[in-house]
């Protein structure tokens, strides 16, 4: 048998290891699925304040629909960045980061089985957010591009992999705390990609850094699949720099992770203790 | 014969900051962060020829898990050489890494979360075992270790034994060749001690795999290994027989006495180090030994007369205490 059908084989291990996890830790997800839920309709009530609060000509349902979209593809990229840099952080909360890390496996395959599982279930979870916005806020998707949406949505995946491998790297060189480190990636990409505003309004120099924050060629996809209905094969401009982002992003990451890998393996830091 | 197991010359020294208790010093540790050199091992060589199980002894600290972790790739020498079945750990080739297997005690390798037998599935995968060969060797496992209705519960629910019992299964799925195990039977009771070593016996036996054990139980040591390396503060004290390690390091024997008509004293034959209604245990030389047990066979009415070597502890308590690396 090729060694590329053991090695997808192996990745498949990873992720059905993980949906057992997740089975196991089904009440957790019932607590952040509604936490998640919430969150976004919070935010998405801000398109409604807005107008209560005096703004004159404020197109309420527009902003809603704005801030929805902004705060479901900002879900789901931080839920495939979460799970991707997690690589290491469930192996330390597992304590099998020792063994994970001495089984006869390209790294690469245990990283693909995690960014699988990570898409899957970020996915899944974003779609549970959507159905239940558009539920909430009656919004109508008539005109909306769905798959437009969805393959943007698949591309930005694909550039979030690389700047999470990076991530993963945190929770590797530092065993304690290591894992909430990398929220400062994510809140870094918050600021800049346009989440809840257009780039516009940022200062200039944080502007020219939206331009290397994949999730802002997201969200502008995104936006323009379902608020215009811009037609798939107009997505081009949108999906390329994702595309280009993850091609050169993921070299970058695995060679990051390589290195840090053998550093830790060097200073002994693979364990917390012993 | 070639060695399953080469080391030479090998080292490990860590860099660990430290500093002084108290806020001042954390606060100038912010600025200047002192740290040390640890030798964790020190320039230590052995060999281990195929099949052979050796037992792996020092007080913690003494750096038998660094050792391993090199052995196993798990860690990176700092100097040295190291080859276990012709290959280089720290290079981490498949080929290497399906042959050996590393249980770490104080470790965990499965999922605490989910059924062992998941997390057997999962090495299947890793490891590339053929579906029918796992099936055999699995339900082989379950049946030696008597573990059937352990491997459907979430391994956090299980004792500490029932535990080891799965983690060391799932570390021999694949017939690894070569065994490193670092106190496998650490905190267990004494049945399961036995349950565990007869198994690693048996492993051995049936497969040909060459054993490096650690443990601090001796009863392991002894069950299990006619060599002992000895190490401590990094060095090897000593590499040999076990039986040359009682001989070469412990000075005296133990004589213990029952008289048939209760006890006298017997501090003008040795020192009397234990002493009960019946029965007397004396401390002689080893030069002594035969004219003190002739001179108490014709002086005393005797019941019953046994001589020993000190316990094996007792022993390798002597070897830390000289600290002279061979």
């Amino acid at each position: 048998m090729s060694v590329a059908v053991h090695q997808m084989r192996a990745s498949y291990a990873f992720v059905e290891r993980n949906i057992n996890i997740v089975k196991r830790y089904w009440a957790w997800e019932v607590v952040w699925l509604t936490y998640s839920v919430v969150n976004s309709l919070s935010v998405s009530y801000i398109g409604f304040g807005m107008e209560k609060l005096g703004g004159q000509g404020v197109d309420s349902r527009f902003l809603v629909l704005y801030l929805a979209i902004g705060t479901i593809v900002w879900r789901y990229l931080s839920a495939v960045f979460y799970w991707v840099t997690d690589l290491i952080g469930i192996e330390r909360w597992e304590g099998t980061i020792e063994y994970t890390l001495m089984a006869p496996i390209q790294r690469i395959t245990h990283m693909l089985g995690q960014t699988a599982f990570a898409v899957v279930y970020s996915l899944l979870h974003t779609g549970v957010i959507l159905a239940a916005t558009v539920f909430f806020f009656d919004i109508r998707l008539t005109n909306a591009n769905l798959w437009g949406g969805t393959l943007v949505l698949i591309a930005g995946s694909f550039s979030f992999i690389g700047i999470s491998i990076v991530g993963a790297v945190l929770p590797l060189l530092f065993p304690e705390r290591g894992s909430q480190m990398t929220h400062v990636i994510i809140a870094l990409l918050l600021l800049v990609s346009g989440v809840y505003y257009p780039v516009e309004v940022l200062p200039g120099w944080l502007q020219a850094l939206s331009r290397l924050s994949p999730a802002t060629y997201v969200l502008e996809g995104v936006r323009a699949t379902l608020l215009d209905g811009a037609a798939t094969l107009t997505l081009w401009p949108y999906i390329w720099p994702l595309l280009l982002i993850g091609t050169l992003t993921i070299p970058v990451g695995l060679r990051v992770f390589r290195a840090a890998e053998l550093y830790a393996k060097r200073a002994g830091k693979l364990a917390r203790n012993g | 014969m070639i060695s399953a197991i080469q080391v030479s010359n090998l080292s490990k020294t860590f860099v660990v900051p430290e500093r002084e208790a108290g806020l001042k010093a954390a606060v100038k540790s912010l600025v200047r962060r002192k740290t040390k050199e640890v030798k964790a091992v020190e320039k230590i060589s052995f060999e281990i020829a195929p099949g052979e199980v050796v037992g792996f002894l020092g007080p913690n600290g003494a750096g038998k898990t660094t050792t391993l972790k090199m052995l196993s790739g798990l860690l990176y020498p700092t100097a040295g050489e190291v080859s276990v079945l012709g290959h280089m750990p720290s290079r981490r080739e498949k080929s290497f890494l399906r042959q050996i297997t590393l249980v770490m005690g104080q470790r965990n390798q499965l999922v605490w979360d989910i059924p062992a037998m998941d997390s057997f599935e999962l090495n299947r995968a890793i490891y590339r075992i053929p579906v029918e060969e796992y099936r055999r060797t699995r339900d082989e496992f379950i049946e030696l270790l008597e573990m059937k209705d352990l491997v459907r519960k979430p391994v956090r629910n299980l004792s500490l034994g029932e535990r080891m019992k799965v983690e060391i299964a799932a570390a021999l799925l694949h017939r690894p060749q070569v065994l490193f195990l670092d106190e496998p039977t650490i905190g267990l009771d004494v049945t399961m001690q036995r349950r565990i070593r007869t198994f690693i016996g048996e492993y051995n036996r049936r497969h040909g795999a060459t054993v490096l054990l650690s443990s601090h139980y001796m009863a392991d040591v002894v069950a299990l290994c006619r060599r002992v390396i000895v190490i401590h503060h990094g060095k090897i004290l000593f590499d040999g027989d076990l039986n040359s390690l009682v001989g070469r390091f412990s000075a005296y024997k133990t004589i213990g006495v029952t008289l048939t008509n209760g006890t006298v004293d017997l501090a003008a034959y040795g020192d009397v180090i234990e002493r009960d209604t019946t029965r007397v245990t004396l401390r002689v030389t080893k030069a002594e030994t035969p004219k003190v047990t002739a001179r108490l066979l014709a002086d005393l009415p005797i019941a019953d007369l046994t001589v020993e070597d000190p316990p094996i502890e007792d022993v390798i308590e002597l070897v830390f205490a000289q600290e002279k690396p061979q």
